[in-house]
């Protein structure tokens, strides 16, 4: 119960600070922006036939979605290392407590990303869907999948250069398997009008989402007192 | 008295092939001042590090006593202000914000007057607790700083060179409060000022 | 270097010689392969073996560098880190060779391909990682936690993807009479058997190289700060 208060006491501490600095919703939501424009000025709803569409509006979204959130989630610890804020941080707050928060805030932030992302992706590149919730759903469960794995490599890299490249090379190897199943998901909710249709793929999202987080929750701790 | 004792014994730490700490052994009980010094280099920074629980040591343990009994290494940060000038509070937030912060952060809920209460004391103006942070000059931070590290009525206070960035004012504010926690907790300062050297009930000299 | 070392050296090398001279003329090629190309499966299969075997040796010690905090885990960890890197490589080459061969491009996107593509990038990405971090202690921890990681998401890898994808990839079993599932035949039982044990033995003799060489170098750090 306390480590619940804890962990939204930090989630709180994000919110405001991202809202006074604006830092990471403005580089995930420009990186988003700038590639979904240059994608579907590109290839625009016509240019794929309508066969390849599912397919194709299925990899590109997750595409823009991993960059677009490679750009602005690795902050939430790097940020603390560069104001050297992490080490006061490290001796007020239990590890796991710091682990929830953050993960909480990355997870609003991904969630915020498709919200604002997917409509106008569905608007400018012609993408539709035939079963709306069954997209929702890939949709919250890749947001969770991808705030796990990049709130642990966050961490992770933090302490060491706290690079964005370095981000990104840590995150693919972990996250691959994860879009293979968050792009078929996605391709079966445009096509697929059967919920049920959805459950192979989602069931592996969910299932690595959870290894994720309970070996997080183990390795956290190393990571964050080292 | 109650309290908690701090005892360290054969501390080294080395990075890489360079040797920081070599053997540095001591205690730190309560109601006292423990001041290390030493020439820049000398590793105090390192060793009080190494107390506060966030650097782990080549060699050598750390321990804190409560009651006689020894206080697991999870336990450490709810007994623990540090205030060192590698140790940071929020900038977007203001005086009173991060203060609230750290303490709700520890399970604890002080009330707004509390918070200003503990500013008040380090010199701070009413005016300025509600204004971030960003836009304070370096000795007021520093006093946020040792607020930071005061708030929440630690029973063990590393000190890491607290009056940098101070003024004569600042200096002796900081003297009378270091007296005035001693009464009640395990103080360890990390200097090379003279006059801060003299606060000390036990000198650790480290040696280049 | 003491005499049952030498020996088992010379014994490796011979082992070798054997497995190598059995794989073209001890064994009979399979059926349902173009030309000779089954052949390769005694060299390829066993260096994947490695490639895998290694990625487990590398989580052994990084579970045991995070208990006892001891560098020559962490050394060990690299160790395996690196061999299983050089096999990983020498797979996938040998891989697409037969997949040129028989399916008639380098690569293909098969599950099976994409596995070891990924140990490959996971190879590549902790050492970055490696190289990232200046300080032995947390570049051991580091290292390690994120060893950790990335082998528990690979399962799904090897045994989930390869399940709701179509595979090109031969069964683990091959058969001399080229469908699947059916016994393969002894001989070429016996040989991949052999090129196993060969492989294994050579990883651990070059793991075993590693890890002394490791184990001076930390010795004279200590010695001579």
């Amino acid at each position: 119960m306390n480590l619940l208060i804890e962990s939204f006491t930090i989630l709180r501490k994000e919110l405001t600070s991202e809202l006074r600095s604006r830092v990471a919703v403005s580089s995930v939501g420009l990186f988003a922006l700038t590639t979904l424009v240059a994608v579907a000025y590109q290839i625009g709803p016509y240019r794929i036939h309508e066969q390849d569409r599912p397919h194709l509006h299925a990899a590109l979204l997750w595409i823009i979605v991993f960059f677009a959130a490679s750009s602005g989630l690795p902050r939430v610890f790097v940020k603390e290392e560069d104001a050297h804020t992490a080490k006061s941080l490290r001796l007020a707050a239990r590890p796991g407590a710091v682990f929830a928060g953050k993960f909480l805030f990355n997870l609003v932030l991904l969630l915020g990303l498709e919200a604002f992302l997917v409509p106008l992706f569905a608007v400018f590149m012609g993408f539709s869907v035939a079963n709306l919730p069954a997209l929702v759903l890939v949709l919250v469960a890749g947001a969770l999948g991808l705030a796990s794995s990049a709130t642990m490599v966050a961490a992770i890299i933090s302490r060491a250069t706290g690079s964005a490249t370095l981000f990104v090379v840590l995150s693919v190897p972990l996250v691959l398997p994860m879009l293979v199943f968050l792009i078929q998901g996605t391709r079966t909710a445009a096509t697929v009008p059967e919920l049920s249709a959805l459950l192979p793929s989602l069931r592996a999202v969910v299932s690595l989402t959870g290894v994720t987080l309970v070996s997080s929750a183990f390795l956290f701790p190393v990571v964050w007192h080292d | 008295m109650a309290g908690v004792e701090v005892r360290f014994s054969g501390l080294s730490k080395r990075f890489g092939r360079r040797a920081v700490l070599r053997n540095v052994s001591g205690t730190a009980r309560p109601g006292e001042v423990l001041v290390v010094t030493g020439p820049n280099g000398s590793g105090k920074s390192t060793l009080l590090n190494i107390l506060g629980g966030l650097l782990r040591p080549s060699q050598g343990e750390v321990a804190y006593l409560a009651d006689g009994r020894t206080v697991p290494k999870e336990e450490w940060h709810r007994h623990l202000g540090v205030c060192a000038p590698d140790l940071s509070v929020y900038e977007e937030l203001s005086a009173v914000e991060n203060l609230r912060f750290f303490t709700q952060v520890r399970g604890l809920r002080l009330h707004d007057r509390e918070l200003a209460a503990v500013l008040e004391q380090l010199g701070l103006k009413g005016s300025d607790f509600f204004r971030p942070v960003k836009q304070f000059s370096s000795g007021m931070l520093q006093r946020v700083k040792l607020a930071q590290a005061l708030v929440h009525r630690p029973e063990v206070l590393l000190l890491d060179e607290p009056s940098s960035n101070l003024d004569e004012a600042g200096h002796n504010l900081l003297k009378e409060l270091v007296m005035a926690w001693r009464a009640q907790a395990t103080v360890v300062v990390a200097t090379n000022d003279p006059r801060e050297v003299a606060w000390g009930d036990q000198v650790l000299e480290l040696a280049h | 270097m003491t005499k049952t070392k030498k020996a088992s050296l010379a014994l490796l090398f011979l082992w070798f010689c054997v497995v190598i001279w059995a794989a073209f003329f001890y064994a009979p090629k399979a059926a349902g392969f173009k030309g000779e190309s089954s052949r390769i499966v005694f060299f390829h299969v066993p260096q994947a073996w490695v490639a895998v075997l290694a990625f487990c040796v590398n989580l052994v010690a990084s579970l045991r560098y995070l208990r006892h905090r001891n560098l020559l885990d962490d050394a060990r960890a690299a160790a395996a880190a690196r061999l299983g890197l050089l096999f990983a490589v020498l797979a996938t080459v040998s891989g697409s060779l037969f997949a040129k061969v028989m399916w008639g491009s380098f690569w293909n996107w098969d599950p099976r391909e994409v596995s070891i593509a990924i140990l490959l990038l996971i190879y590549a990405a902790y050492f970055a990682l490696r190289q990232a971090v200046s300080d032995p202690e947390r570049r051991g921890s580091l290292a390690a936690a994120y060893a950790i990681l990335a082998f528990v998401t690979m399962p799904f890898l090897v045994f989930v993807v390869p399940r709701i994808y179509w595979s090109l990839h031969p069964d683990t079993i091959i058969s001399a009479q080229g469908s699947v599932k059916v016994q393969m035949h002894p001989r070429m039982f016996q040989v991949l058997v052999g090129s196993l044990l060969g492989f294994t033995g050579l990883f651990w003799w070059l793991y075993s190289l590693e890890v002394r060489l490791s184990r001076l170098r930390l010795r004279r750090e200590e010695g001579g700060e």
